[in-house]
């Protein structure tokens, strides 16, 4: 009977003996000074969790198969650290703006490669022709298709011919905006005046394949490394599903001399988050990230605490809180179908957030009681510092760059936003005030019910609602306003909750897709059919509803888009001035009016790495962000310190 | 038995039948989304060549007939997102001798410890060894398998000195594995015969037994354990053709290629083809199972019958 | 062991009930006169009745024998309280709302994975947006208890009905085949998804998805029993009889399988303790104010590398460890007391 017990002890304190030991593992990796290492001993080793369904970077819109390719396929043009563009493939390039034609020529000797390293042809004109006829083509389905629709001449009208069953119409692909006019000049001709073209060139769908191998492969290119030709900085030599990547040095790249890893290999394991540190400790891996939970244990143990260093800021997302101005059932072209039924459950009132969301001083109210240092210190902890992540604009700061300066965020539309305090709690109370007075004539009943959802599988996206039900609450008072906290599907999220209009308060995100403002209003700015329905726009906040039911917002709802127009239309050559003030005016307008509430970018996370990530390259849009070119392997970790360092 | 056999397996088509079609009916309710992981940013038409490519803008029995059809060739399709472009059966295929390789030494492994756990700790109910068989089923009961598998892994790994991951032409890195995967059959055998053998030393055919003056080792190894081991034997099939499900926990620890949840991970990522290919797979492997199982207990236990005719009720 | 114990004590009892006997017996006869030693006693019809009488109660004897097991009643008695205690809880003095944030009122920030003992009012700490974690174990051992016990339920009324008619009814033997044969094999996960996208979480939500499919494989469970005993020779006699299908479960089998129907109904209930994390990671699980053990631990697994935060993973560990040893012991025990051929 007492061993029974015992039993029962022994049992939970061997758990706690589990606990007891752990951090004995391994000693410091750190040691002797630290230097770039070079030849046979720059071979990089890192986990990966999730495999990449396939290499075919000219039809996969997932960024982790994207990341192959911008290691393996040069582009046109390249980034330096800075993000400023410099020459790629294309060794100089020129605009004629009567034919709205742009002319690359094309460094000459660069190569094809085999998974085997072995030569097989030249990187020529034809091939960026031959690639983009395949993304073109749409029995190849390619997700990225739609960013050459409406810049390249023709692209679209040609992508349509060919969608229907109608062989007869099909236009012929000479009529598509590109050429090869001899082995090494390329020319791409513009369906209109696009101010952001050359960002755009970094993207998948502008890179080159090789014409011959595409016709033999057909759907089935880049599906294995033998099905593919590289002529990037690496090529892939083994892709082994769920076991391995090796990526090996191209000595035939034109910017080989810059290229310090010889050899990446990239290991799967589902678990990478758990088993990297320990991996890292024992000095098995070069790079790992680190939760923010464990880098309290490794900040504090003196044998790991110069381990820890942080990501390079990403600026290519934007974190904003929307408001849902519709709360109507939408049917499945993302269009309300009726009146009649509601998108939301009706046991949150919907009605009532109609008239609340539409009312600019409870949106205002809201705006001023959210308190984001909280809700970012849910994924930050203390090590890190809040306004590094928190932003008072939808377009993050040095997204757009021009000559290695912030060439947007910096005008002065933006200078009372960016130097105001959203927060601020007189102020809540007395937008609230004035909103119980205005929502109580508009019939509306208190408290309004706020239905706030996440995804249960994004990490810490529910503790961070919970944080921010409390904390609103907190400052407006319940009987104001009751948030209520609710879980999506994990998977397909975005087309249950967010697309479909079942949510009323939600932190939402956007990747610009070129290096201009334009690709910033895309989840707000809904075009007008001209028959008094809208375009769905990005499907975020259906701000046009305000318009189409004629509500108390239908006025700032019309201004704004009337200022993302006249934005629009400023697009000559030398106007970029010009055009970056009016978008500015019109994403101020945004804020200042609370259609939306600007939160922030993507938290960096800590990493146990080797790499300088300050010596990658950098820019906004595109893929250059995943390349190695341009990194050292050091011997030791990265320090804070020294991370600090190579940050100036 | 031969006539029921017969029938059973003709059912047992049926079923697979209407398993597969069932499964391929509910993929085809998930929301389009999934298929396409840029979907936020495609336009219309582009999702419609999508849809086309995939097949799926057809009328569902269109697309259902077509599925089996095709099938009948003995062709499965092509993966839709999770390795694009490359044949069903090649994929699994290539992870299906890692979980089963695993799996049954597992299992081997499992029953050459569990077997004698459980008829020693009912041999000597009360002894030292049956206390420190049940100090082990509860320990293995009450800590969560996914904690005490990751410390096998963390320390193992020093005490055998070998690197974290797997790696199939090391035999020392089958080890970890192998012993985790165990741990909880082990405990699960040991319980469960434990139990059958001393509801069995209770019946009046062991007093007999006894009284007649068979020694105790042999009515308890001859009679009780065969008498217990009937219920067990049902799973045994079962177990083993299971293993091509592999562990989930265990291969994502040690990164196994495996089969380890990927049922899960192509739901997950609305890659239908292969949905269908392991559904097929599992369905036809537990139905074989089943009836193994209960081929094994007729054999093992002739009192049992599945199919006496006049007794039909 | 629990067995010996047992023994042991039947063995003590039965000393004590012979000597009590033996006492009442020479008490009977002292003082009586060789005559009225020496007569006849009168008939009694109602006496000689109750020699044919037994007062045996099946149920009875399960629980005397079952109440002989010290540590099984002294692990009752430890579940008794924590189910009770995790009602009272929340009414003591100075207890926290296990869904209230507290934020330090110096810096307005979260307490964020404060240490247990570190700060008065966290006894065992905090977690990382600083809810209690003291307050939060036992909310989350009452839900799932709750959850837990009422899978198990359904489970076993769903699971034995189903089984016993698979088992005993050879007509329905195919169908019954069959129809696991397709609900085990079409993926849950599929399933689960599917439904959540029509159901928002909630308990409700949480306990339908669990017995979705587990009750059929408690059904194959007690298929395979029934298939061995059904054609035991007591069976067949009973069937010649003319005794109903359905006194024949009820009288002869069932009773026989009450002790591992016990066993694996005890065991259920941590099961479906373990199985909530992946119903919550689908979306169909509890609501966001819902705390739960099964949640508990898995916000405590991924802290399991950071030897400063397992804390936050042991506290739950060890409640559940209690509640599946608890039940383990107490579901063995009950097994043994509920075989008649125990009860002495």
């Amino acid at each position: 009977m007492k061993k029974k017990i015992l039993a029962v002890l022994l049992s939970v304190a061997m758990v706690f003996g589990m606990a007891a030991c752990g951090n004995n593992t391994a000693g410091n990796q750190n040691s002797g000074e630290n230097v770039a290492l070079e030849g046979e001993d720059a071979v990089y080793r890192v986990l990966y969790s999730s495999e990449i369904g396939t290499m075919n970077y000219l039809t996969s819109g997932t960024s982790a198969d994207q990341a192959v390719a911008a290691n393996t396929v040069d582009t046109l043009i390249d980034y330096d650290s800075n993000g400023t563009m410099v020459p790629g493939l294309a060794e100089s390039w020129s605009y004629d703006e009567a034919t709205m034609t742009w002319t690359f020529n094309l460094r000459a000797d660069q190569k094809w490669l085999d998974h085997t390293g072995a030569v097989v042809a030249d990187v020529t004109a034809q091939d960026f022709v031959d690639a983009m006829k395949y993304v073109l083509d749409p029995a190849n389905a390619s997700d990225t298709e739609w960013l050459l629709e409406g810049v390249i001449l023709n692209a679209t009208d040609y992508y349509a011919s060919l969608s229907d069953d109608d062989a007869s119409n099909d236009m012929a692909f000479e009529e598509v905006g590109v050429k090869a006019v001899d082995a090494l000049t390329l020319q791409y001709t513009l369906e209109k005046e696009v101010p952001y073209f050359l960002s755009m060139l970094g993207y998948v769908c502008f890179m080159p394949a090789y014409g011959p191998l595409l016709e033999q492969t057909g759907s089935e290119f880049a599906t294995s490394e033998d099905k593919m030709y590289y002529c990037g900085a690496y090529y892939m030599a083994n892709w082994e599903p769920q076991v391995e990547h090796r990526y090996v040095k191209n000595p035939n790249n034109w910017d080989a001399d810059k290229v310090y890893i010889t050899e990446i290999v990239k290991t799967y394991n589902a678990e990478a988050s758990t088993v990297g540190p320990e991996m890292a400790k024992r000095g098995e891996i070069d790079n790992t990230t680190l939760g923010a939970d464990i880098v309290d244990s490794w900040m504090k143990d003196p044998s790991t605490s110069n381990m820890v260093s942080m990501e390079r800021e990403d600026t290519s997302y934007s974190y904003f809180y929307c408001f849902n101005f519709n709360v109507y059932k939408l049917g499945d072209d993302w269009q309300r179908t009726g009146t009649g039924e509601y998108a939301i459950d009706e046991k949150y009132e919907p009605w009532n957030w109609e008239i609340a969301v539409n009312n600019e001083n409870f949106r205002q109210s809201i705006m001023s009681a959210v308190n984001r240092v909280n809700t970012v210190y849910v994924n930050t902890g203390d090590y890190a510092d809040p306004a590094d992540i928190i932003m008072n604009t939808i377009t993050p700061t040095n997204n757009i760059v021009r000559d290695g300066a912030d060439a947007y965020t910096t005008l002065d539309a933006f200078k009372d936003i960016k130097a105001a305090d959203f927060y601020n709690t007189d102020e809540a109370i007395a937008y609230r005030d004035k909103a119980i007075a205005e929502l109580t004539k508009a019939g509306a009943t208190f408290p309004i019910k706020m239905l706030v959802r996440y995804n249960p599988s994004t990490t810490n996206w529910e503790q961070e609602c919970l944080v921010l039900e409390q904390q609103v609450e907190s400052v407006l008072g319940t009987d104001y306003v009751d948030i209520i906290v609710e879980a999506g599907p994990s998977e397909n999220f975005l087309s249950t909750v967010r697309r479909s209009s079942d949510y009323m308060f939600m932190k939402c995100n956007w990747a610009g897709d070129y290096a201009d403002p334009e690709t910033w209003v895309e989840p707000f700015y809904q075009r007008d059919n001209g028959d008094g329905t809208f375009h769905r726009g990005g499907r975020y906040a259906y701000l046009a509803y305000a318009i189409v039911d004629d509500t108390a917002s239908a006025d700032t709802v019309k201004e704004y888009f009337t200022l993302v127009e006249e934005a629009k239309a400023i697009t000559g050559s030398d106007q970029e001035k010009e055009r970056f003030e009016a978008f500015a005016k019109a994403e101020s307008y945004l804020i200042d009016h609370a259609l939306a509430i600007p939160y922030g970018v993507s938290t960096k996370a800590y990493i146990v790495n080797k790499l300088n990530v300050y010596e990658s390259q950098y820019s906004p849009s595109g893929v250059a962000n995943f390349r190695y070119k341009g990194m050292k392997l050091y011997s030791n970790f990265i320090s804070m310190d020294e991370y600090n360092a190579n940050k100036k | 038995m031969l006539q029921y056999l017969a029938k059973r397996f003709g059912r047992s088509i049926i079923s697979l039948f209407i398993i597969i079609s069932v499964v391929f009916i509910l993929l085809r309710q998930m929301p389009i989304e999934g298929y396409f992981p840029n979907y936020e940013k495609m336009t219309d038409l582009q999702i419609q060549n999508g849809l086309e490519a995939l097949g799926l803008n057809d009328p569902i029995p269109v697309q259902l007939g077509r599925f089996w059809v095709d099938l009948l060739h003995g062709d499965l399709g092509e993966s839709i997102t999770y390795r694009q472009k490359v044949p069903v059966t090649e994929i699994i295929a290539e992870k299906i001798p890692y979980s089963v390789k695993l799996g049954s030494m597992a299992i081997v492994v499992s029953l050459l410890a569990g077997i004698p756990m459980g008829a020693m700790m009912a041999r000597y109910k009360g002894k030292w060894f049956d206390k420190f068989g049940t100090l082990f089923i509860v320990f293995i009961q009450a800590v969560p398998a996914a904690v005490y598998y990751l410390f096998i892994q963390l320390y193992g790994t020093i005490i055998l000195d070998i690197p974290l991951m797997f790696d199939p032409s090391n035999p020392k890195s089958w080890i970890l594995p192998v012993i985790s995967m165990s741990l909880g059959n082990i405990a699960y055998y040991g319980m469960w015969l434990r139990r059958y053998m001393v509801d069995e030393t209770n019946k009046d055919y062991v007093k007999l037994a006894t009284a007649k003056g068979l020694s105790g080792n042999k009515v308890f190894f001859k009679h009780v354990f065969r008498n217990a081991f009937v219920p067990l034997i049902q799973y045994l099939p079962t177990s083993f053709l299971n293993t091509v499900i592999g562990s989930i926990y265990i291969e994502s620890l040690y990164s196994v290629p495996g089969m380890g949840g990927l049922l899960v991970q192509v739901i997950k990522k609305s890659d239908n083809t292969m949905v269908q290919g392991i559904v097929l797979l599992y369905a036809t492997v537990g139905v074989i199972g089943l009836l193994l199982g209960d081929i094994l207990m007729t054999v093992i236990d002739p009192r049992i019958s599945l199919s006496k005719k006049e007794e039909g009720r | 062991m629990a067995n010996s114990i047992k023994n042991h004590l039947a063995g003590k009892l039965e000393d004590a009930l012979t000597e009590d006997l033996k006492k009442k017996a020479s008490s009977n006869y002292e003082g009586l006169s060789d005559e009225e030693l020496f007569t006849f006693a009168e008939y009694n019809s109602e006496e000689a009745e109750r020699t044919g009488y037994s007062n045996y109660s099946y149920w009875k004897a399960t629980l005397q024998v079952f109440l002989k097991n010290k540590v099984a009643v002294f692990l009752l008695i430890v579940m008794g309280a924590i189910v009770l205690f995790t009602f009272i809880q929340p009414y003591l003095p100075n207890q926290l709302d296990p869904n209230l944030i507290n934020n330090n009122p110096m810096t307005f920030m979260q307490y964020r994975n404060v240490q247990p003992g570190e700060l008065p009012q966290f006894i065992l700490g905090t977690n990382s947006i600083g809810q209690d974690l003291w307050a939060r174990i036992w909310a989350g051992t009452r839900t799932s208890l709750f959850i837990g016990l009422a899978v198990a339920i359904v489970e076993a009324v769903l699971g034995i009905t189903m089984g016993v008619l698979w088992g005993y009814v050879r007509k329905l033997d195919f169908f019954f085949t069959e129809v696991y044969n397709i609900l085990d094999n079409i993926p849950q996960t599929l399933v689960l998804i599917l439904i959540s996208y029509m159901v928002t979480p909630s308990i409700q939500s949480m306990i339908f998805a669990m017995c979705l499919t587990s009750w059929i494989q408690m059904a194959r469970f007690i298929r395979n029993q029934i298939i061995i005993i059904r054609d035991r020779d007591y069976n067949l006699a009973s069937r010649c009889l003319g005794t109903s299908t359905f006194k024949i479960i009820m009288k002869n089998l069932l009773p026989y399988l009450v002790s591992i129907i016990m066993l694996r109904m005890a065991l259920s209930i941590p099961a479906a303790i373990g199985n909530e994390v992946f119903i919550t990671y689908i979306g169909l699980g509890l609501p966001s104010d819902t705390v739960s053990l099964g949640r508990l631990i898995n916000d405590g697994r991924e802290l399991m590398m950071s030897p400063d935060l397992r804390y936050q993973l042991i506290f739950p560990t060890i409640v559940l460890s209690i509640v599946t040893i608890s039940f383990y012991i107490i579901g063995n025990a009950f097994s043994d007391a509920a075989d008649p051929k125990n009860h002495k």
